[in-house]
């Protein structure tokens, strides 16, 4: 199978859906420009009208898609930084996630927002961040977090079909990641954990970048611990039973995590585990995660914060010795 | 512009359909049956004028002092009642509120609990409008203290930018005092007195005008609408509008209008007698409904989370 980018799929799934459906419109900043390569080359095959540049206003380019939604459009809206999002919280977090449930059904808001998050590239605090646990903690949006070119294909594709809210997280590094990627479309459903690696000793479960670290700790640990890797791949909604399914294999639980540890994925996945597979446990679950602090601009400072296969392996030691 | 005998009691009428829908809300409040609304008295020229102008398939966006736009919209008041009154029947199924009606066959696409956070959207249905070349407009209400978020500032430039077909109608419901939830305030929220001021520094066309004559924002809203349907992109109204409850006020439009039509003798004590019984008939109607609707299930409480079966 031919392989391509994770940038170069997310472009594909857009292709597709925009040929599919005339309703399906793109705009962000600078979503017409050819060096932004998930979307290089759709204005100059759908036009101006359908991918259009945005004047650099979340709150109001935001607004407009939820409005295009309700309105009968599929609005697929850029954000060239997770972190932007926050001067556009009422739009996202208010508008976009709480009309549906506040009109009974009468409206609905098919829209995907893809934002681009991630740390790792010494951009510092308002340039690195993850949140996609700000976003699973609030009701009515659906938070998906591809790891691979492959899923990201099929996950856009899905979120684009699919007649909610999707925040779509796209992380910035992994953008020149290849892998195989069929060239016809398709979809990878909602819900369901992508099972990488099995193994019988403990479970990793992490989603996004995460997901390549506790592989690469998975192969250093080959021959001694035998490492199962879960990716649910959405957060919202939450494959519980893979989880618990693994857990009750291995009996062990390790969660990767690049987001903020406290009240977030790595503490959801942890609870799902002692509330629903507690007598499958035989140690204590531990969380890999961000320690609760704004990414430091200082590339050492920054490796010392974020998650990596090193200090998995060491999480694994931990929970199996 | 001269408005045919027809118009002029039509626009007198859908005053009277206001005013007389947000004194029966006003009533059943006294009454106990349900909780405050933040009712629109004062301000029924300004909706009565762009309901009258707008098609079905135009869209509103409206604020948290909703029900005069949304009656003027068009939207169904026996569940518009039933949803202030929370329950199953309502325009919501009785999880918005007053504060958060949505009727989408009626075009009236949002009622919004956040100042100024409807006005985005509005941008949204503009550019869906656009994009179809249905020459469908958008109209987005908002007030005075809203015209000072981010969000509004934001939406103005955005529409000029993309060209959209929407009309930005703010009323300033503190024309001559400055105020603030009702209140007098000690600074300033607006370093200026007209709203519209504010269209030129987005390169729109902007004017503003007094809120309690229903022709004159007949005339303007008319021309903003007609702009937006050819193309020719956004515009800002401002209306100052008086808040007032009964008709004693020399800026109650209601008023105002009566003694006009009077005058001209195109309305008589008659015939407006009968306009408001009839009125007060469909709002007694609405009442009755909304009180006599179930409420909704427990298990709906869990319900519409996300959309089920749509498209």
């Amino acid at each position: 199978m031919r392989e391509i980018t994770y940038a170069e799929a997310i472009n594909e799934a857009h292709r597709f859906t925009m040929r599919e459906n005339p309703e399906v419109i793109l705009f962000g900043e600078n979503v017409s420009s050819n060096w932004r390569a998930a979307t290089k080359g759709l204005k100059e095959e759908f036009g101006r009208e359908r991918v259009r540049d945005a004047p650099i206003t979340e709150t109001a380019f935001i607004g407009a898609g939820v409005g295009a939604a309700i309105a009968g459009m599929r609005p697929i809206v850029e954000l060239m930084l997770v972190d932007f999002s926050l001067v556009a919280m009422d739009q996202v977090l208010n508008q976009m996630a709480k009309t549906t449930y506040m009109t009974g059904g009468s409206v609905n808001v098919p829209m995907v927002l893809r934002v681009i998050y991630g740390a790792g590239g010494g951009n510092a605090a308002t340039h690195s961040e993850s949140l996609y646990g700000l976003y699973a903690h609030m009701p009515g949006m659906k938070i998906v977090v591809p790891s691979t070119p492959y899923d990201a294909k099929g996950l856009l594709i899905t979120a684009v079909h699919d007649p909610n809210p999707v925040v779509f997280f796209e992380h910035r590094l992994l953008y020149s990641a290849r892998g195989h990627v069929p060239e016809e479309p398709y979809e990878v459903p909602f819900g369901v954990a992508n099972l990488v690696r099995e193994g019988s000793d403990v479970t990793v479960v992490a989603v996004g970048k995460m997901v390549g670290e506790a592989v690469k700790a998975a192969d250093e640990l080959k021959g001694r611990v035998s490492v199962e890797v879960l990716d649910p791949r959405t957060l919202v909604p939450l494959d519980e039973e893979a989880i618990l399914r693994s857990v009750q294999k291995t009996g062990r639980l390790v969660v990767v995590d690049e987001d903020y540890e406290r009240c977030g994925f790595s503490a959801e996945v942890a609870a799902v585990a002692a509330e629903k597979g507690f007598h499958s446990l035989k140690a204590p679950v531990s969380r890999v995660a961000n320690p609760n602090v704004p990414i430091p601009f200082n590339r050492e400072l920054e490796r010392h914060v974020l998650p990596d296969a090193e200090k998995i392996v060491r999480a694994i030691k931990g929970v199996v010795k | 512009m001269k408005l045919k005998k027809e118009q002029q009691l039509s626009l007198y009428r859908a005053m009277v359909r206001i005013r007389t829908f947000e004194n029966g809300v006003r009533r059943l409040t006294d009454e106990g049956k349900i909780g405050h609304v933040s009712l629109s008295g004062g301000g029924e020229a300004v909706a009565a004028a762009v309901g009258t102008h707008l098609n079905r398939g135009d869209q509103i966006g409206s604020t948290h002092r909703p029900l005069g736009h949304l009656v003027a919209k068009g939207c169904d008041l026996k569940h518009m009642m039933a949803e202030i009154a929370g329950k199953a029947t309502g325009t919501n199924r009785g999880k918005g509120g007053a504060y958060h009606i949505f009727s989408p066959e009626a075009g009236a696409l949002g009622a919004n609990g956040i100042v100024g956070g409807s006005v985005p959207m509005c941008a949204g249905y503009a550019l869906a409008n656009q994009l179809r070349g249905d020459g469908h407009v958008s109209v987005s209400y908002f007030g005075e203290g809203a015209s000072n978020q981010g969000g509004v500032q934001e939406t103005l430039n955005l529409a000029a930018c993309w060209k959209l077909p929407v009309v930005f109608v703010c009323e300033n419901s503190s024309p001559v005092v400055q105020t603030m939830l009702g209140h007098e305030i000690d600074y300033p929220q607006l370093s200026i007195d007209d709203v519209s001021a504010r269209a030129s520094a987005y390169g729109m066309l902007g004017s503003s005008h007094p809120g309690w004559d229903v022709e004159e924002a007949f005339k303007a809203v008319g021309e903003a609408v007609e702009r937006a349907r050819k193309g020719e992109g956004p515009t800002l109204l401002e209306f100052k509008v008086h808040r007032v409850e009964g008709e004693e006020s020399e800026h109650c439009p209601i008023r105002c209008y009566r003694e006009k039509l009077m005058k001209l003798g195109v309305l008589t004590e008659k015939l407006d007698r009968e306009i408001r019984d009839r009125e007060a008939a469909a709002v007694k109607e609405a009442i009755d409904f909304a009180v006599g609707s179930p409420e909704p299930e427990l298990v709906d409480a869990y319900k519409n989370i996300f959309a089920e079966g749509a498209r």
